[in-house]
């Protein structure tokens, strides 16, 4: 066989496993959503029958919290995005533009943050919100979800400003704007795409944040999507993963979908964030 | 330094506050006061916060669920990394070719990174399950026994590896991809005149040249694998007897038994085992240079 042949053989096979590889949990999690008695089937998958009751359980039943726990994710995962960005392009724009003491050390200085273990803050961060009284509020999760994020969202919006020329700017600087006018009359709007992946991966971040969650809530009022799926049991014992993996299937459709749709802005975001210095 | 300078100096101060407030207060302190939990007994049904100096650290290096938790953080990183690598690898391959449907193709592969780990975990979990999971159903259907994947040491840890590798591959696939991309299309042409095969051309041209971005995504995901909590909590609980316990969850264990003291010290060891990991990323990055 040639060479072509052969490379043409083997994008084939990869392609079909690539596929099936990424794909199959989830389509698997989407078909016992919509299994009846998901835990009694035994060997007996041909025996499929599709139900929404699970569905329909885990919208309506107030004792399960879903509906709770999906408004603390989204309600907290939504002020997390808004301020990191904030807050990280008027860092990136200092960073980027203004010359100070120090300026090569702060982007330094706060990636290395991000790679610390989470457990290690803990251990204080835990008795400090505990004392504040803020156990079971969206404060005990808001503060540290922001600081948790920042690091990638500094890095992706330096990557991207200091991409973009200095007279451009500079020029609004001249005709007697400010610095934050130059900000958010000049940069922010030649920067959506970037301002755009780093919200979305923020907002993924945020909404997938376990340790934290699970530690500084204990019950609905501020609980989480990942806690109550993670903590999720049934009554008897018996776990009930059909209504297990509807509650997934509700809380992760939405992201599938936002990652397939702004899939580019993704991809540069998660490229920037990780590989600035190449 | 003019007045002019030291005005936007000040700016750029009042600028980055914000953001250096929220790290500080939120990431720098609490590893500070956890580092300070770790020099004191701190019990909570031991009443009295007491210094007691590395006493914990030396606990803590004392006992041998440390050192296995250690190596089994070791070994969990290590295989899952290689076989997240190969794999990333291979996906970035095929996404770099030209072929139909390649944007959809590149969509698809972002799904595991985008289900969240936790709800990953229970969908491998049901996955897993001995009597009515996929895997075990396959193995019938094929005539081989069914495995009791949380039952053993080996299976359990492999359970676990198996889950993170299907979460994390796309993040590598897309660093690897950003690399093959950033490759000179002529090199390639140039090889194949000089009558490279195609196997010759990936040895010799594509491995050097992805080098750099190779060794900085590898580095990256190890630091990443060396804090694996979440994936663990939710999958075996760190079971069966401890066989997939990593550190960060040795720590949280301590912490849920209430000795704040000893998690704190464990804490602070991982800490500073990710942190040497975390000095090796900054060099090699070359971060820096990417600011001038």
């Amino acid at each position: 066989m040639n060479e072509k042949g052969l490379k043409r053989i083997m994008i084939i096979i990869g392609t079909t496993l690539m596929v099936l590889i990424c794909l199959f949990p989830f389509v698997w999690m989407v078909v016992i959503s919509f299994t009846k008695d998901a835990t009694f089937l035994g060997s007996s998958y041909v025996h499929f029958q599709f139900t929404i009751n699970n569905y329909r359980t885990v919208l309506s039943d107030p004792t399960l919290h879903f509906l709770d726990y999906f408004k603390n994710s989204v309600i907290i995962a939504t002020l997390v995005t808004v301020v990191t960005v904030t807050i990280s392009a008027l860092g990136a724009y200092a960073v980027s533009r203004i010359n100070f003491r120090g300026r090569m050390a702060v982007p330094i200085f706060v990636l290395g943050l991000s790679m610390f273990p989470q457990i290690s803050l803990v251990g204080y961060l835990f008795k400090f919100i505990e004392r504040l009284g803020w156990i079971n509020t969206y404060k005990a999760l808001f503060f540290p979800y922001v600081a948790w994020t920042m690091p990638l969202a500094l890095w992706i919006l330096l990557s991207y400003f200091t991409q973009l020329p200095k007279d451009l700017d500079e020029a609004a600087l001249i005709d007697g704007a400010s610095r934050i006018q130059a900000l958010y009359k000049v940069i922010i709007p030649l920067s959506a795409p970037a301002l755009f992946s780093t919200a979305l991966l923020v907002f993924i971040a945020a909404f997938n944040e376990f340790m934290f969650a699970l530690l500084f809530t204990t019950d609905y009022r501020a609980r989480t999507v990942p806690v109550g799926i993670a903590l999720f049991q049934g009554v008897h014992g018996e776990v009930p993963w059909g209504n297990i993996m509807a509650a997934s299937a509700i809380s992760t459709i939405p992201l599938v979908i936002l990652a397939l749709i702004f899939q580019k802005y993704i991809v540069s975001g998660l490229t920037a964030g990780a590989l600035k210095g190449e | 330094m003019g007045k002019m300078e030291y005005r936007e100096e000040k700016l750029a101060y009042g600028m980055l506050f914000p953001m250096l407030a929220f790290v500080i207060l939120f990431i720098v302190i609490p590893v500070i006061g956890t580092f300070w939990i770790s020099l004191h007994r701190d019990v909570t049904f031991i009443p009295g916060f007491k210094f007691v100096g590395v006493r914990n650290y030396i606990l803590v290096l004392k006992k041998p669920e440390f050192w296995h938790s250690l190596m089994v953080t070791v070994a969990f990183s290590l295989v899952s990394v290689t076989l997240e690598t190969m794999l990333g690898l291979i996906f970035a391959l095929i996404l770099n070719e030209e072929i139909k449907g390649r944007g959809l193709l590149r969509a698809i592969v972002l799904i595991p990174w985008a289900v969240p780990t936790i709800i990953s975990a229970r969908t491998w979990e049901l996955m897993y399950n001995y009597s009515y999971g996929l895997f075990n159903w396959i193995f019938s259907q094929v005539g081989l026994g069914a495995i009791n994947w949380f039952g053993t040491p080996i299976s359990a840890f492999f359970a676990v590896v198996f889950a993170d590798v299907w979460k994390t591959t796309p993040f590598m696939t897309l660093l690897l991809l950003a690399g093959l991309q950033a490759i000179p299309k002529d090199t390639y042409e140039a090889a194949i005149i000089d009558g490279a095969s195609m196997f010759q051309r990936f040895w010799h041209i594509t491995i050097p040249l992805l080098k750099p971005v190779l060794i900085v995504a590898v580095t990256l995901r190890t630091i990443d694998a060396l804090r694996v909590f979440d994936i663990i909590y939710v999958l075996t609980g760190g079971g069966p007897g401890g066989a997939t316990t990593s550190i960060s969850l040795l720590a949280f264990n301590y912490y849920n038994l209430g000795d704040y003291g000893v998690g704190s010290a464990i804490s602070i060891i991982t800490f500073l085992t990710v942190l040497s990991f975390t000095v090796v990323y900054l060099k090699i990055g070359r971060f820096q240079e990417g600011l001038k």
